[in-house]
Parts: C-alpha cells; structure tokens; sequence
C-alpha cells in the first residue's frame, strides 16, 4: 500500500519478525535486521529469491553502538527509514524470586533498551520527513499474567509504555506510534525452553485454551503489523492491538 | 459477491463505512431508519432497508433478503446510536431507556438477527462501533457511556460464545469524529476546537474509521477476536 518505501525490521530472522519482513517485502525495501546475522542473510535472500529486495544488518539492539553502527550503516547505503517494526526479543523463563540478575538484565536490555535505542536511532529521519510509522513488539502479557515470565511481562509492560509516551511526543510531528501486543504464536520464542515433545503438548493446550481453538501463525501478525505501517491506520496512535485468538479482551 | 450490513447505513460513519463496502465490491445491506445520505444512492449493490433496529422481526428479514441474493454474509458493522448529552440529574428514564435500547440492545438483536446464517456458514465478521467515551467517561453523557461500555461488554462476549464457530467479534472505538451524533450536542467551532486535545492534532473524520473497519471485517484479521481497536488520534492511550 502506498510508495515503495525502506522499512527496518529487528528480530527479521525468526518469527513474526521473519513473516513481517516477508510480507512487507512485496512491496517495499526491508532492512532484515537480527542479533543472527546469518538468519538475517538467510530471509533477505528468500525475499530476493521472490523477486523483492532487501538488505542484511547483524545487530546487537542493546547495544548502543551496534544500533548507532546499523543506522549509519542504513544511512549511507539505502536512505531514511520512516517505517520501522521493532520485533526483537527473547524469553527466558524464571520465577520471580529465584530469576539471576543477569538473566533480568538481558531480558530488560534486548527488549526495553533495544527498542529504546531502535526507536531513538530511526525519529530523527521521521522528524526530517514529518512522517513516520513505529510499531513496538508487546505482548498478551503487557496486560495479563502467567506465572513464571515476571521478567518477560515486566519487558513488554515497559514497551506499551515507552510506545504510548513516544506516540504523544511526536504526534505534533505526524510521526505514530503502535505496540503489537500478540498471544501466543507458533515461532521459536515460544517453542523456547520446551522440548520437541513439551512444545507439541504446548501447542495442544494452546488449541484447547484459545477461544478461537488454534494457535497462531506468524503471518497473522504480520498482516496486522502491516496495517499499523500503512495508512489503512493514519488516525492511531499510542494503541495496542492484539492479535490472540481472543486470549485477552480488555 | 457477499454481504456486508451495515446498521446506522443512513449518515455518519455508517454511511461512509457503506458507501466504501461498495467500492471493495461488496453487497451492502444498509440499515436505517431513515436513508439520510444513501437517499438517492444509485448502485446495484446497494440494498437500503429501511427498518429499526429495535425490530428484530424487520432485521431477520432483511438478513434473509440478502441471503437470497448472495448467499453469504461477510460482516455486519452496527453502527446504529444516538447520543444526547444531558446534565446527569436531568436524565429522564425515557432517554436513558432509549439511548439503550437503540444502542445497547438494538446492537444484541442486529448480532442476534445476523448469527444464525453465520453459524451456518461457520464464517463471519462481526464489527461494533463503542466509543472512546466507553473508557474515558465524558460529562453529560451518562446514558449513551453506559451504552458504549455495554458494547464493549457485549462484544467480547459474542467473540468468545462463537469464536469456535469460525466466527470473529471486534469493536472499533472512534474518538471524536465529525459526524451529525456530536454535532447535535455542539456547535461546530466547538467540535473542531477539540483539535487542540488530540495529540495527532485534528479531530477525526468518518473516512479516518474505515481503514481498520475494513481491516477487522477482512480476513486479513484472522487471528483479532474480542478486541477493542481505539481509532483516535491518540487523545486516550487505553
């Protein structure tokens, strides 16, 4: 929809960050940005091979510099980025009174200072232009709780909330800000911690639980992250949307 | 061809939300009491029934009208309301009984009168129009906050008595739109005045709906049941 545009994504390797990159690469440019620098070259020439065109970043997002290298990077070899999907993350299970320091700091630094950093690097471009288009991967779990994801929930509480605050700074600047706020999907993040055996029984579950009776596919997200990106969505800002299968209504 | 119906066809976002449907090439089944900006419309696909939505006899019929023609319904948007802003002591127990059985009970029986023929064909979206006002509350505006937050009640529970069904329930919650509903409780200064309350600087028009109507009646949304879309320029955050 719309001009052919350069959209960044983290996280592009796997998952919804992946099946987003895929999508959007039909009719943009996608800059395929992970911490795996192979799996990011691997979906760049996926899209190349379906007749698309993208660009390959390896990317530390909590690394300030590695971020600042990416866009200076971007920069110089492909243009502005005034769309950007921010997806990367990781799940380290943990009850809360016995999660390592370090284990809360990883998970605090990929998601909430990477999407910090992420979104800090790309707003001066989208100031430049009066227009852009963030997305910040949330989750379910910004607004409900399981037991053993204290460090998870806190991480994606704290991206709706950094997602609303950067949506009412830079309105003035038409420049929106949208979380994805997803239930539970068949990508590695959730396979993550289960064996082939206990993700399969997961999965069951899953089915069983959801309203709708399935789990859901990283191209159901995708499709939603594609229309806070268009401008299908121009009058939103600060808002979360939850693709679910109605896990959470609120 | 499929049907989309729409409720509240007749002005405002409804008209707008139809009058796109006919565009995407759909079938429309347009609801209203009276076909205020559809009066004179001349399209094939354009089906006005004039009926209310309090009538649940009047709106199984038209779903059966439209059955006849297409076979299928795609979606049902209900955005059928009235809203009369009122000092709450000087709410009289005919307009609150009003504002909710057109906006509350006239949107159960429209989903009452549309599921049996989705059920059938174990596919269907269903959209319901609440209001940020569900949330946030607004001054004067008992009986029709009351309804919206009713909505948002009612239609997560639809989204999840059908969601084995194949059968998908949204809302959309549009901030302050320009539509005749708030130009009937202020003036039109007043209403573009609130432009300086919206982050995104301007108030919404009807037009500013219909991209994530669309989104959520498509199947584009196949994995978003029970939600609440807020579609507001970013005056409220939740």
């Amino acid at each position: 929809m719309g001009e052919k545009q350069n959209i960044l994504i983290t996280g592009a390797a796997s998952g919804i960050g992946r099946a987003s990159a895929l999508r959007m690469a039909k009719s943009h440019h996608v800059i395929v940005a992970d911490r795996d620098g192979d799996g990011a070259g691997t979906v760049t020439s996926e899209i190349v091979a379906a007749g698309g065109t993208a660009t390959a970043i390896a990317v530390d997002v909590s690394d300030g510099a590695s971020v600042r290298a990416m866009k200076a990077q971007i920069e110089s070899n492909i243009g502005p980025v005034l769309s950007a999907f921010f997806a990367a993350g990781i799940f380290i299970r943990g009850v809360t009174g016995e999660i390592p320091e370090a284990d809360w700091d990883r998970m605090m630094d990929i998601h909430v200072k990477g999407t910090f950093l992420c979104c800090q690097a790309v707003i001066p471009d989208m100031i430049a232009a009066n227009k852009g288009a963030i997305v910040n991967m949330s989750s379910d779990f910004a607004v409900m709780a399981v037991p053993g994801a204290a460090a998870y929930m806190a991480a994606k509480s704290a991206i709706y909330s950094l997602t609303k605050s950067i949506a009412l700074e830079f309105a003035p600047q038409n420049i929106r800000a949208n979380a994805l706020g997803p239930g539970p999907i068949d990508t590695p993040i959730l396979k993550s911690g289960r064996t082939e055996a206990e993700y399969a029984k997961a999965r069951e579950a899953f089915a069983e639980n959801l309203p709708i009776g399935r789990l859901g596919q990283p191209e159901e997200v995708a499709a939603v992250l594609d229309f806070l990106l268009s401008e299908r969505s121009a009058y939103m800002t600060g808002q979360i949307i939850h693709p679910n299968g109605g896990q959470l209504m609120w | 061809m499929e049907t989309m119906i729409v409720t509240g066809a007749g002005s405002g976002i409804g008209a707008a939300l139809t009058r796109r449907l006919l565009d995407e090439n759909y079938h429309v089944s347009a609801w209203d009491t009276d076909p205020g900006d559809l009066a004179g419309a001349n399209d094939e696909n354009l089906d006005f029934c004039e009926l209310d939505v309090r009538d649940a006899d009047a709106m199984s019929a038209a779903v059966a009208g439209a059955v006849g023609k297409t076979g299928k319904i795609a979606g049902l948007a209900t955005c059928a309301a009235i809203f009369h802003t009122r000092p709450f002591l000087d709410v009289t127990e005919d307009e609150w009984d009003s504002h909710l059985s057109i906006n509350l009970k006239g949107t159960l029986l429209a989903c009452q009168a549309v599921l049996p023929q989705m059920l059938e064909q174990k596919s269907g979206s269903i959209l319901l129009f609440a209001s940020s006002i569900a949330r946030r509350g607004a001054a004067e505006s008992a009986a029709y906050a009351a309804t919206k937050g009713g909505v948002l009640g009612l239609g997560r529970a639809i989204a999840l008595d059908h969601a084995r069904a194949g059968i998908r329930a949204n809302i959309l919650s549009p901030g302050i739109t320009d539509t005749p509903q708030p130009r009937g409780n202020m003036s039109e200064d007043a209403l573009y005045d609130w432009a300086d309350n919206i982050p995104l600087g301007r108030i919404g028009m009807p037009e500013d709906m219909l991209g994530t109507a669309l989104f959520l009646l498509s199947d584009e949304a196949s994995f978003v049941t029970g939600q609440d879309i807020r579609v507001n320029g970013g005056a409220s955050l939740f």
